[in-house]
């Protein structure tokens, strides 16, 4: 891997780290337990590695922002997410703060664009 | 299925204690769900070779398990700036102060080169010392202040009330600041040139530099020692050095930004009188003129008047170390600087 491969690798995993948290706080608005919210994760175009996303879960379930619980299910025990109370504020503060930054984004390349047509 | 079990093991072995059977618990309880998809998608049992490209696409099991664990540092990267800049300042004193130790104090209190090569050889020690101190230090300030925010206080001037006026004054540059004229440089010629004739005069008219105390030394018991005169001739050889130097500047052109190099090299030299007066054998700078008659009188002063005047050396020669390293400090950083720059 070369210097600037190594670089763009770094900047892609730091952009997606936050996008990550956003995307599996928003889509367990839903009850899900790991491999199945990796699957409609996947299926909505944000494919995402399991031993990125279950550590990540136990993360967000630390900090107080999902709420879980061992079910069973299809002859099966399964750890089942969902937001909890808290989890839904903070969800609204960062989506909030996800769209002003889009929107700001945006913003600035289209004045670029413009400015260079 | 006997691979999975074998995964989840070595997976296990890498987890923290308590949670162990949880993580595991889920981990299998996802993998064997992602199996039966396949399986079902398929519509038929994984093949070997397929379970292991499963598995390598997991990761291996100490990965797997490392990210389950919070993110661990010594030092967190809100103090990490503090003690980089501490370390810095520590280490390069820490390295002028062995220098100076093995250089100057060694040769003067024990003698010997053994001595001095001892007292080189235990720097690198020293420093990884006083980096181990620093580190552990801040290690746990940083510990105190992550896990206890409500016991260790905010740093006052840093963390809360930090004043912007407080900032240091602008520092000068190699090159900032007016550069030396012309006239400046042919005066400077000049006073050398006159402090030469000066120094010249000093054998025959010891007057211009001891004013009446000339006499007192003429009339009294004490004579100077003959390291003195080499001691003067060393200086004498130095300014004319120096002369001659600022003349090549003027010839060349060069006088505006005088080179940092001879600065240092000049500096350098200037050490070379002094330790030729430090290494003086028994410390001889003053004697008796008749040691016979004055011995018993005057002996025990004789002793107190060379020890002052050792002792003074030693004071100057670690000072103008002192300076030398952080004037070659300064000028390597400043190197390393503008070669960065354009890069």
């Amino acid at each position: 891997m070369t210097v600037a491969e190594s670089t763009f690798e770094n900047l892609r995993l730091e952009l997606r780290r936050g996008c990550l948290t956003l995307a599996v706080l928003a889509q367990l608005r839903e009850e899900h337990y790991g491999y199945t919210l990796r699957k409609d994760l996947a299926e909505r175009g944000l494919e995402i590695d399991e031993s990125t996303l279950y550590p990540l879960l136990r993360r967000l379930e630390t900090q107080g922002l999902l709420a879980s619980e061992w079910r069973e299910e299809d002859k099966r025990n399964k750890r089942f997410y969902r937001l909890s109370p808290e989890g839904e504020q903070i969800l609204a503060r960062l989506l909030d703060e996800w769209n002003t930054i889009n929107t700001s984004v945006s913003r600035i390349l289209d004045a670029t664009d413009a400015e260079t047509k | 299925m006997e691979l999975l079990e074998r995964y989840l093991q070595a997976v296990r072995k890498y987890l923290p204690l308590r949670r162990q059977d949880d993580i595991v618990a889920e981990l299998r309880a996802n993998m064997e769900s992602q199996i039966e998809d396949r399986e079902s998608e398929l519509g038929r049992a994984l093949t070997q070779g397929e379970f292991e490209d499963l598995l390598r696409k997991m990761g291996h099991p100490m990965l797997v398990a490392s990210r389950y664990r919070p993110q661990q540092y010594l030092i967190g990267p809100t103090m990490f700036p503090m003690y980089f800049y501490v370390l810095r300042i520590a280490m390069l004193w820490a390295f002028i102060i062995c220098m100076i130790v093995a250089a100057v104090v060694t040769p003067l209190t024990q003698g010997g080169g053994q001595a001095v090569v001892d007292a080189l050889f235990r720097t690198p020690g020293t420093l990884i010392q006083v980096a181990a101190w620093i580190t552990l230090v801040f290690a746990g300030f940083d510990f105190a202040r992550t896990h206890y925010p409500q016991v260790c206080p905010p740093i006052p001037g840093i963390t809360q009330n930090w004043n912007p006026s407080s900032l240091p004054p602008l520092e000068k540059g190699e090159h900032s600041g007016k550069p030396r004229s012309f006239t400046q440089t042919v005066i400077e010629v000049v006073m050398d040139v006159l402090f030469l004739g000066w120094l010249l005069l000093i054998p025959h008219h010891p007057f211009v530099l001891m004013g009446p105390g000339a006499a007192y030394l003429e009339a009294g018991p004490f004579l100077l020692a003959p390291a003195w005169w080499t001691f003067y001739w060393l200086l004498i050889a130095m300014n004319i050095m120096q002369v001659a130097w600022k003349c090549i500047e003027l010839a060349r052109g060069t006088w505006e930004h005088p080179s940092r190099l001879l600065q240092i090299v000049s500096k350098a030299v200037g050490l070379i009188p002094f330790i030729f007066l430090l290494t003086t054998q028994d410390h001889r700078y003053v004697l008796l003129k008749n040691p016979a008659v004055d011995q018993m009188r005057y002996g025990q002063t004789l002793h107190q008047v060379n020890e002052g005047l050792h002792f003074a050396f030693v004071v100057v020669c670690a000072i103008v170390v002192v300076q030398l390293a952080f004037d070659i400090g300064k000028w390597i950083l400043e190197d390393y600087r503008s070669r960065f720059a354009r890069a």
